[in-house]
């Protein structure tokens, strides 16, 4: 199970920049869009993740945020088995946005 | 380019989603530039340092507990007040400033899961995620979908918002089979 969890995490950053670069791509930050991108980014990551076919729950938290200079700080804190579960996140920008793709990984 | 590369990677680490647990572990930051034309990611995950032993730690075996359901479910609306009161109590007077809410967000989230661990739902496993952002004008969306059992797992989420900055705050109860 720590084997497969290992192999979760480094598929996770390829496949999550994927997913997410294929979705956003080069836009720009626009208002009327952000429901599909998130929707979007969110259920291929999950695909992705279902595809691999391991025995886990996940959990995908996805955050786009435009780019004004404000701040933003992002922590959590988790109960799990520290032996079998996981988590990884994957930070993504360009000129207008930010966004933010965590994904939690629970096994069974 | 590079230099701005540079810049840019300097202005992430500020940013840096950051991970706490109960246990000293080490967070390393694996970082994977993968530069196209205009965007930069960067991929970060927790490492345990256990996982470095030559001898790996055997899996834990559970016996067969037989029970198709949890004995008690997530409570949801406790636990949604759990966040409205640690959230007021920490923030109500609070400006946003970078390092204050460094902290601060570490400290609420781990506050938050020891009140949720202390209900003491048994066979459950927490995930307590926090986000405190200044208010500028901006637009901001947060999103999350689960791939999970929807009878046996739920989550519970508040936000809170002052003349500065804005707060969430996310616990999602997984149940252990």
């Amino acid at each position: 199970i720590v084997v497969a969890l290992f192999d979760k995490n480094v598929q996770n950053n390829e496949e999550h920049n994927l997913a997410v670069e294929s979705t956003i791509g080069n836009s720009s930050y626009q208002h009327s869009k952000i429901n599909q991108w998130m929707s979007g980014i969110v259920e291929s990551s999950l695909s992705q993740l279902t595809k691999l076919g391991k025995p886990f729950k996940y959990i995908v938290t996805c955050i786009i945020l435009q780019k004004n200079g404000a701040g933003l700080h992002t922590a959590s804190s988790c109960f799990w088995d520290n032996s079998t579960d996981g988590s990884c996140t994957v930070r993504w920008e360009n000129k207008t946005i930010y966004c933010i793709v965590s994904v939690f990984g629970l096994a069974i | 380019m590079s230099d701005l590369a540079k810049e840019k990677a300097a202005r992430l680490l500020k940013k840096r989603g950051s991970l706490s647990s109960l246990g000293s572990h080490e967070v390393r930051a694996k970082e994977a530039f993968a530069k196209t034309k205009d965007s930069i990611s960067t991929v970060s995950y927790m490492e345990e340092p256990g996982h470095h032993d030559d001898i790996p730690r055997p899996a834990v075996q559970m016996e067969n507990t037989y029970q198709l359901r949890p004995a008690r479910r997530f409570p949801v609306l406790t636990v949604k007040d759990i966040l409205k009161d640690v959230l007021t109590s920490y923030l109500q007077e609070e400006k946003y400033e970078p390092e204050l809410c460094r902290q601060m967000t570490k400290t609420i989230s781990e506050v938050v899961k020891a009140r949720v661990k202390d209900l003491m739902i048994p066979r459950y496993k927490i995930i307590v995620i926090i986000s405190i952002g200044q208010i500028r004008d901006q637009n901001m969306r947060m999103g999350s979908r689960c791939l999970w059992d929807e009878t046996n797992d739920n989550f519970s989420s508040h936000t809170f918002k002052n003349s500065s900055l804005f707060a969430t705050a996310t616990v999602y109860g997984v149940y252990f089979e």
